[in-house]
């Protein structure tokens, strides 16, 4: 795809890193990969703006860090970043992916489930409704926001098994 | 970016992870009748954001075997190949002609997790023989996946602690030429500060 793409379409691709959040407007594209970290992605259907946020833990617990990194932190901080761009929450539409639970680890087992459940309250307690969501399972997932059509595209193993 | 050269504490970890991949690229040329060997490639400390960008594995899933460490010092392993070189190996170690099939065979899948396993087992005798404290591996796990989603999976635990995650890459040789195959060792902070410790003493 990118050997024939120009470079307008090269510079319209985003991606979000762990713990980053990005922000795109019409024929841009939001992407991030994820394993047991989330993808929020908010759009405004009207002015064509979203922003997709990588989260990977579930509380900062007061500690600093990159506000997207963590679910309680990340979400006041989308909303501060579509503020920043003249979006207010009104008429947002939220979607989530992520979440897996890939393999056994030393570390924490059940930080997949943990995210889910953080961002939604995190979500929640914004008064944001999650209106699609594709999460959990065993594997990682591609995340792609059109920001266009606000359709967040989820791969699985590069195969396309949801548009949501 | 990267900090590779400039931190004393990343390049004395270099140490342990240079002895540890002697001991793994020892066995691995064993295991393949001399045919492949192991070089270190980098121990970086990289911030968490910026790993996506500096790890490209392409757009496509891989083939990888992981081995996540057992007991109080955890960490995780991550043999990484594309597709066609996970294929190769398998059939080199089979004797068997290429396997053109989709779907990998449990032989095949074998082939590779014990290969994970030998090396993964070799890597970790050589590390708790520098820490001082038995790292013993999980059973290997075959997975085909976004390279990026396990890496970052195996970064979590590190996440939880600091913003900067610490990565040891490995380079795969056939006979001196470079393979598109890595090894990605994750520690985890206990056994980052168990390495600092039996540095430090």
């Amino acid at each position: 795809m990118l050997a024939t793409a120009d470079a307008k379409t090269i510079a319209s691709v985003q991606t979000a890193g762990m713990g980053q959040a990005v922000m795109g407007r019409h024929a841009e594209s939001l992407v991030a990969v994820l394993g047991s970290c989330i993808g929020v992605a908010a759009y405004h259907p009207r002015s064509h703006v979203g922003v997709l946020a990588h989260v990977v833990l579930p509380d900062s617990n007061g500690r600093s860090g990159p506000p997207a990194k963590f679910a309680d932190t990340a979400v006041p901080y989308l909303l501060e970043l579509l503020k920043a761009e003249g979006v207010n929450s009104t008429g947002l539409t939220v979607k989530i992916a992520g979440g897996a639970s890939m393999f056994a680890s030393s570390g924490p087992m059940q930080v997949g489930a943990a995210n889910i459940e953080a961002v939604g309250a995190a979500l929640a307690k914004a008064g944001l409704h999650v209106a699609a969501q594709h999460v959990g399972g065993p594997k990682g997932r591609r995340v792609t926001l059109d920001c266009r059509t606000g359709e967040l595209r989820v791969e699985i193993a590069g195969v396309i098994s949801a548009i949501l | 970016m990267t900090q590779v050269t400039n931190d004393n504490r990343v390049e004395l970890l270099h140490c342990f992870f240079s002895a540890a991949t002697h001991d793994a690229s020892a066995a691995m040329c064993r295991w393949t009748g001399g045919l492949i060997s192991m070089q270190l490639d980098e121990v970086c400390e990289i911030p968490l954001e910026e790993v996506c960008a500096e790890y490209d594995f392409g757009d496509g899933p891989s083939t990888m075997i992981v081995l996540s460490l057992q007991g109080e010092l955890g960490g995780d392993m991550i043999l990484s190949f594309d597709d066609n070189n996970g294929r190769r190996l398998a059939a080199t170690l089979l004797k068997q002609p290429l396997n053109a099939a989709a779907e990998w065979t449990p032989l095949e899948k074998s082939a590779l997790m014990e290969t994970g396993n030998i090396l993964g087992c070799a890597y970790m005798n050589a590390l708790t023989r520098l820490v001082g404290t038995q790292l013993v591996p999980s059973p290997p796990t075959f997975l085909q996946d976004y390279g990026a989603s396990v890496l970052q999976q195996a970064l979590v635990a590190q996440a939880m602690t600091c913003e900067k995650a610490l990565i040891c890459r490995t380079r795969f040789e056939e006979r001196g030429a470079a393979l598109d195959w890595n090894v990605f060792f994750v520690p985890s902070d206990a056994l980052r500060a168990a390495m600092q410790d039996a540095l430090d003493n």
